[in-house]
């Protein structure tokens, strides 16, 4: 056993426990936890944010209103025309509100003292998965018919007869079932593991420089400390890609449903 | 089967298992933030967006309309100041014609004048040469005379004698010039 | 029977590692071939990375599944 081994002994590396919150306080509904707060807190933050930007537009804008403009054209350009073409304006608003809340809810998970990636709770990302999956399956079937939309997921034209007894199958598990699970399994576990990450190197920070300081493992400490604020800011970076890729699969899934051929 | 058991056992709820709870907040919030940013600030400003275009496309016809309007102001502001040109061209041309005019009279006057005094100084000489001519006249006749009678009255025996006294009544002429004048 | 070699810890953790290995393949080469693609048609660029984000989440979702597959079994 080394020295450094000694000291790690008792060190606990922060598990998915650290996911689980009580009760805000003694009495409590039991729903009414951090991360159910922080949850409504954001959503919150998101009307009044975007009600200071876009609640009285002027032709020539100033301050918020140009914040807003920025988010709202970068939805529109790089996400909504891309895959939605001419139908673009229609389907900005729920875009635009996804992608507004997903990222202020994953930038909590940098915040001092909120400190917890809303989505990092699977529940928060399902309930948006499942809004677009039933707008998806929805609108496929309402523009291409019932017996259409399937055949155009599972049977897409142009190819040799064999190859559809593999593809069908396929095609149809990956569209239903695995695309909604990813969808909301992808958001989730970024945030997931990001805050896992950062709890984990944050609390080697903390307890090899402040609960067992020793020589060797002070060292390691430091690095503990110089990984957490590199990993915060590869976190934020993450964050908004999530928050912009969950978009932009919401609008490809829209896209999709909407023209057949793709 | 029981594996699964110990490790949820060991790790509380697995973190794939929604709670109910926050699916009904997750859900509320959304649906929250989609009718308030979704439905009442998004047609907003999208209608603010289009207006801008509308506007920036209109500030454009408007510039081109003021660019016509200058090209036209300036088009006529030529014409003026060409006309202009002329007219001033016209008028000088003019005033050198007049002063040209002015400048043969006054020539034609100044000659006219110089003639006429010219004339005149003619006339004077004239009547003074008449005049002097007269008393000349009447001048010579006399001292003639007296010259006659004093050669008369002296002895004339030698050439020498006569040319004196020729001599002395010439330097007597030059010795009374203003009686010859 | 002696125990020559043991290695302790969470199974889920190596089940991941392993899970990775694929999908880290396929992301490397999907950025790869992106960047190539941008090298040689600067002008395709909003194609090539819309695409390319596509293949990103398509071969994420792999890892995911890895990510999670211990939480599930």
């Amino acid at each position: 056993m080394t020295p450094l081994m000694l000291v790690a002994d008792d060190f606990k590396a922060p598990g998915p426990s650290i996911f689980d919150f009580p009760p805000l306080y003694d009495g409590a509904p039991y729903w009414l936890t951090k991360p159910v707060l922080m949850a409504i807190f954001g959503a919150i933050v998101v009307c009044a944010l975007a009600w200071s930007a876009f609640a009285n537009p002027k032709l020539v804008p100033r301050g918020m209103q140009n914040v807003g403009e920025m988010g709202y054209q970068f939805v529109r350009d790089q996400v909504a025309r891309p895959f939605l073409g001419k139908d673009a304006e229609r389907w900005m608003p729920l875009l635009l509100s996804l992608f507004f809340l997903i990222l202020l809810w994953n930038f909590f998970g940098v915040v001092p003292l909120i400190q917890i990636p809303v989505a990092s709770h699977i529940a928060f990302p399902i309930v948006f998965a499942i809004t677009i999956y039933v707008i998806k399956i929805y609108l496929g079937i309402k523009h291409q018919g019932l017996g259409g939309y399937f055949k155009n997921m599972m049977f897409p034209p142009g190819l040799p007869k064999p190859i559809y007894v593999l593809l069908a199958p396929i095609e149809f598990l990956s569209n239903l079932i695995i695309a909604p699970f990813t969808h909301a399994v992808r958001l989730f576990a970024n945030m997931f593991a990001g805050h896992l990450i950062l709890a984990f190197f944050s609390m080697v920070g903390f307890w090899f420089l402040f609960e067992k300081l020793t020589p060797l493992g002070a060292g390691l400490g430091v690095v503990g400390v110089i990984m957490t604020v590199a990993m915060t800011g590869f976190e934020m970076f993450i964050q908004f890609l999530q928050a912009f890729l969950f978009t932009m699969l919401a609008a490809m899934y829209i896209g999709n449903s909407l023209h057949a051929d793709h | 089967m029981t594996l699964a058991a110990t490790f949820l056992a060991a790790e509380g709820e697995s973190p794939l298992l929604p709670h109910a709870y926050e699916l009904v907040v997750g859900s509320f919030a959304f649906l929250v933030v989609f009718l308030v940013v979704g439905k009442i600030l998004t047609p907003r400003i999208q209608k603010t967006l289009a207006e801008r275009t509308e506007a920036i496309e209109g500030g454009i016809k408007k510039a081109e309309d003021a660019q016509a309007e200058a090209q036209r102001t300036l088009e006529q502001y030529r014409a003026q100041l060409a006309e202009a040109r002329q007219e001033a061209a016209r008028l000088r041309e003019e005033a050198r014609e007049q002063g040209a005019a002015i400048k043969a009279e006054l020539r034609e006057e100044a000659q006219a004048e110089a003639r006429r005094i010219i004339e005149a100084a003619h006339a004077q000489i004239e009547a003074d040469r008449q005049q002097a001519f007269t008393q000349l006249r009447g001048e010579i006749g006399r001292l003639s005379t007296e010259l006659a009678s004093r050669i008369v009255g002296e002895s004339l025996e030698d050439e020498a004698r006569q040319r004196r006294i020729v001599d002395r009544f010439l330097e007597e002429l030059e010795g009374r010039p203003e009686a010859v004048r | 029977m002696s125990v020559l070699a043991e290695v302790s810890g969470n199974l889920g953790a190596v089940g991941y590692g392993l899970a990775a290995i694929g999908p880290g393949i396929g992301v490397g080469i999907i950025f790869g071939q992106g960047v190539q693609a941008i090298a040689r048609q600067p002008e395709a660029y909003g194609l090539i990375r819309q695409n390319m984000l596509l293949g990103f989440v398509l071969t994420e979702a792999l890892a995911l599944i890895g990510l999670v597959a211990p939480f599930i079994y």
